[in-house]
């Protein structure tokens, strides 16, 4: 049991000194929903000014909307990409040396998905100050239950990083994923529109989508507007959160025993 | 006991037999080689004995530990050297190999002792807090084998160990390894296509091809057992003299035979050159012919390849692996 955690601590401090390292990747990934929010969510919200896209927006301008679903795609997209890297790091890194070490497979790979949570978590956070400079109607009592979902939401898709990384044979399923799976779980998770008036076939993909229920969350956190109850949206987060877990461990384990 | 027992290990991919029934054992404290060109399932091998794979068919022990059934106690004997780069470039060697240590569950005390002397060892302690992305390849290489050494294995992986190093650092990782041996007496099995790094390094060799050991000896051994040394001369001309020389050089004792290559010059296969030249020159003076040129050279594990297999030993069509690798690496070095 010593050895598990010994073996956990290593990856989670191994993935930490790293994100200090790597100053230009980090920039990269706070610099994408810091556009979305200036570009795109200064520009909407000169539109939506009237009484009818404040109800639609549940009384909320739409910077506000917009801020706590940018603070959750900032969170999403550093997760996503720091598991998937895990493909690399198995095929031409570090990763590999850990596997032939008498170390559990499940104390690495989970050492490893925490310790990029938590970076990703700290992006998360950059996004969620500029939020506060942007948006008018955010309260700051929310920010500590803000950061409890944004580290479940950091686990539950670094490990869904790592389990299709750990699916994928090659490096080209790498440029697939960005179009099919990660620009479609965030225009469907309600991080940009409101999904009450989305047509049932949509609605249903929204559904299972675990990144609705984070950001619904964080939006609850952040602003009290929500679509779900706030213990159903978390609830549904964290049950999210140990499926992917699981399922990472599982790719993971079974992936490199071949 | 042996290191390393292997008993027609076997590994399949989609039909495709890379490892074909291997057979093999390794001594303790012995130098032992694959060497074949690339695609001929070394690394295979290597995988199936370091755990990374499960064998389709066959077993192996390691340190008297089943690859299959104890992979635990098998990770705990041995230490690895990858083929490619498998360092965290972000971090400094100190860390790499303070990290390395922590997983293997190496006292803290102990281990600061350790990094120490093995970056002597490696000579790298001037570059201790240096990233290692600022590190050339084979100071990378030397940190990659202080690191497979820190927990102490008794049994050291080394998968083509000086792929992609230029000459000098070739040499100073060759050094390292004899070393290992002689100071420690440690077990190492090693991959390579490099036939000079098989002669240097290895006690013995299994020349592999198509998953396939094809011949397995000392260097010396396989050497021999393509025919020994040859010897070429080159006499001045005397017809008749000549032609009794010739009769009679086939008697000697310990020439295999002997071919006329026209223009007064002759090839001979001999068991040993050092104890046929002497005899060959007594021979020329009682005949009364005078040699003008006299050479020999040594087969080498190349020769021996090319008479196994009808090619020579070279790089195969490099895979999309290979050539991902050399564009990391170019990248890195920048």
């Amino acid at each position: 049991m010593n050895e598990f955690f010994n073996a956990m601590g290593v990856m989670v401090y191994r993935q930490l000194k790293r994100f200090t390292r790597a100053r230009s990747r980090v920039i990269g990934s706070i610099f994408n929903p810091l556009i979305w929010m200036v570009f795109f969510g200064l520009g909407w919200s000169g539109l939506f000014t009237s009484s009818m896209a404040k109800l639609l927006f549940r009384g909320l301008d739409y910077m506000s909307f917009l801020a706590p679903g940018m603070v959750m795609m900032a969170i999403f997209t550093a997760s996503l990409f720091s598991g998937m890297s895990v493909i690399w790091d198995r095929e031409f890194g570090f990763l590999k040396e850990l596997l032939v070490a008498p170390a559990s497979r499940t104390a690495i790979i989970l050492g490893r998905s925490i310790g990029d949570a938590l970076t990703a978590l700290a992006q998360g956070v950059v996004i969620l100050a500029a939020s506060f400079l942007l948006a008018k109607q955010l309260t700051p009592t929310g920010i500590p239950l803000a950061v409890a979902i944004g580290l479940l939401a950091a686990i539950a898709f670094t490990s869904m990083g790592i389990a299709l990384a750990s699916t994928m044979r090659s490096f080209e399923g790498f440029n697939l994923i960005t179009t099919f799976l990660m620009l479609p779980l965030l225009f469907l998770s309600g991080a940009f529109y409101p999904i009450d008036s989305l047509p049932l076939w949509l609605k249903a993909l929204v559904y299972l989508n675990p990144l609705t229920y984070a950001v619904d969350a964080t939006r609850y956190a952040l602003t009290g507007v929500s679509s779900f109850n706030i213990l159903h949206s978390t609830a549904a987060l964290a049950l999210s959160a140990v499926i992917l877990t699981l399922a990472a461990t599982y790719t993971f384990k079974k992936s490199t025993i071949e | 006991m042996a290191a390393i027992v292997a008993e027609k290990l076997t590994k399949v991919f989609n039909g495709f037999k890379a490892v074909n029934e291997v057979s093999f054992e390794v001594k303790e404290g012995e130098i032992f080689g694959f060497l074949g060109p690339n695609g001929a399932g070394k690394t295979t091998t290597i995988n199936m004995l370091i755990t990374l794979m499960k064998p389709t068919s066959g077993h192996a022990l390691v340190a008297g530990y089943d690859v299959v059934k104890e992979p635990e106690k098998v990770r705990g004997k041995i230490g690895v050297v990858f083929q490619d780069q498998s360092i965290d470039r972000e971090l400094t060697g100190w860390e790499n190999l303070w990290l390395h240590g922590l997983v293997y569950g190496v006292p803290r005390s102990t281990l600061r002792q350790r990094i120490r002397q093995l970056l002597k060892l490696v000579e790298l302690e001037g570059f201790a807090n240096t990233p290692v992305k600022k590190y050339s390849g084979g100071m990378i290489r030397r940190l990659e084998i202080a690191r497979a050494l820190i927990h102490r294995p008794e049994i050291l992986f080394l998968d083509e160990p000086t792929l992609g190093l230029d000459p000098q650092s070739r040499a100073k990782v060759w050094d390292y390894i004899l070393d290992l041996r002689k100071e420690h007496g440690m077990t190492i099995f090693l991959t390579t296509h490099y036939i000079e790094e098989a002669e240097r390094l290895c006690d013995r060799v299994a020349i592999i091809d198509h998953g396939k050991i094809i011949a397995l000896g000392s260097p010396e051994e396989l050497k021999q057992s393509i025919g020994g040394e040859l010897i070429y001369l080159k006499v001045s001309e005397n017809p008749s003299l000549y032609s009794a020389f010739l009769e009679k050089l086939s008697d000697i004792q310990g020439v295999l035979s002997v071919k006329t290559l026209g223009n007064r010059q002759l090839s001979l296969r001999v068991k040993s050159a050092s104890t046929t030249i002497p005899a060959i020159f007594d021979l020329a003076q009682a005949a009364g012919v005078k040699i003008s040129e006299i050479k020999y050279t040594k087969p080498s594990l190349n020769d021996v390849f090319l008479q196994l297999t009808g090619r020579a030993l070279r790089d195969e069509e490099a895979s999309w692996r290979d050539h991902a690798r050399l564009r990391t690496q170019a990248r890195w070095r920048r």
